[in-house]
């Protein structure tokens, strides 16, 4: 599952945008991801403008 | 809080411009509405640059309260610095403080007596009959909030269409990631001109930008690329670019970060008892990244035809396909004009972007479409093959 640097995030939703099994939520200030429902297609992963996510290799 | 103890005609997600000005028009109509904002503080966090070509024809004053500063246009800057000069139309407009602006419109809403929920969070919504059932979460807590039309409002992490079954996702390289310090000191070449700085290492897919603010400027870039972060190209573009040496004594005071979906409108937005607005629906330029005036635009829209279906009840989408028949014939045009011109620049090699620039001359005042083309298919056959579809 992909992983979320809270000390790296901005909270601009963006990763948000690209998840289409809307596995990715932001709470206020805080991205929050479903594990059962997030597919490791790491899309979020390029559009993080603060290279914030970290996929599964 | 009370206001999700209730049942409305209209729920509106999300209060960015977009959300309460679809809210106040709602409201304005007689409707009984309710605007959710999951954020504690409506305005925050601000993820743009601030830049809106106009508000006055939305009735509303440009107050000092929210307007930093009035801009009189742009300028260009071609990578290796060639400088081209846009005055007109919507190169001018206003710098506005969005944390400020965005309160104002949404207690604009409240005061034409839309109901207001904060800190509540939409995670759900429910198919009840002709109704939606919305679920939110406010403390810990769930409410089911039932209502007869959702407007999705809920920007470029929009989840609220796909729950009712609209295709809002974006892929990655449609969103142009961006980063962005607001900072003082910043050396400006005229305090009332927005700068464009463009190319392939400044920030590739995009551009970057100083927005002057008054006492402040928005320094930022928006990127589409794979490999290197826009914050990488940020820190790049003050360290090393043709404006680090007007940025040399420039400090931040902010941090901003924002997601802009640049790949022109969703297929549909609207379906039974549910219409979508702003970012959420693709409403914002593919190439400047403006969405604030078409957000507020099409919200207000969708407010009116809501509000319309309600007293004659029917809220079909039969009825509600009116927002976006609305909506097209105003903004259709322009949103693929520009995302057909995004596709162009994206193409040109930095040498190439250097010959466009030098095509076109000092200043792009006075030039309609197909005169732009005439001039850099003479000043430059080269490009043409890039051009030729635009006539």
């Amino acid at each position: 599952m992909v992983k979320v640097n809270y000390k790296r995030c901005g909270y601009c939703g963006a990763c948000v945008g690209v998840c289409e099994n809307l596995a990715i939520n932001l709470i206020e200030h805080i991205v929050v991801i479903d594990e059962k429902k997030c597919s490791d297609c790491n899309l979020c992963v390029i559009v993080c403008p603060l290279n914030a996510l970290e996929g599964e290799k | 809080m009370r206001e999700l103890m209730d049942s409305y005609d209209v729920v509106v997600v999300g209060a960015g411009p977009g959300g309460s000005m679809a809210s106040y028009a709602s409201a304005k109509n007689g409707v009984k509405t309710l605007l959710i904002e999951k954020s504690q503080e409506i305005g925050e966090p601000v993820r743009c640059a601030e830049a809106i070509p106009s508000i006055e024809e939305f009735g509303i004053k440009p107050s000092p309260e929210f307007v930093r500063n009035i801009i009189k246009g742009g300028i260009l800057f071609s990578p290796s610095g060639k400088k081209v000069v846009v005055t007109q139309g919507k190169a001018q407009g206003f710098v506005v403080e969005r944390k400020i602006f965005d309160k104002y419109l949404a207690v604009r809403a409240g005061r034409a007596g839309a109901k207001i929920a904060v800190k509540s969070t939409v995670v759900g919504l429910e198919r009840d009959g002709d109704y939606w059932n919305v679920i939110v979460e406010f403390l810990g807590e769930e409410y089911v909030v039932k209502t007869k039309i959702v407007i999705a409002a809920d920007g470029v992490e929009s989840n609220v269409a796909e729950y009712a079954g609209l295709k809002a996702k974006k892929k990655p390289l449609d969103i142009c990631s961006c980063a962005e310090y607001e900072m003082t000191n910043v050396e400006l070449f005229d305090k009332n001109m927005m700068e464009f700085y463009f190319g392939n290492d400044v920030a590739k897919g995009g551009y970057a930008w100083i927005f002057p603010k008054g006492e402040t400027a928005n320094v930022g870039l928006g990127v589409r690329d794979k490999k290197k972060k826009a914050i990488d190209y940020l820190e790049e573009f003050i360290e090393n670019s043709l404006a680090s040496d007007k940025l040399k004594n420039a400090t931040p005071v902010e941090f901003k970060v924002g997601g802009a979906p640049v790949s022109g409108p969703i297929e549909k937005t609207y379906a039974d008892g549910i219409l979508v607005v702003g970012d959420a629906a693709g409403q914002i330029s593919p190439l400047t990244g403006g969405g604030i005036y078409l957000a507020m635009d099409c919200g207000l829209m969708a407010g009116e035809v809501a509000s319309k279906s309600i007293k004659s009840n029917n809220w079909s989408e039969d009825v509600l396909k009116e927002y976006e028949k609305l909506w097209k014939e105003k903004h259709y045009e322009y949103l693929l004009n520009h995302l057909k011109y995004r596709k162009i620049l994206e193409k040109l090699s930095d040498d190439e972007l250097d010959a466009l620039a030098e095509a076109l001359g000092d200043n792009l005042d006075g030039i309609d479409l197909k005169k732009f083309v005439k001039r850099i298919i003479t000043k430059k056959p080269s490009l043409l093959k890039y051009f030729k579809d635009l006539i």
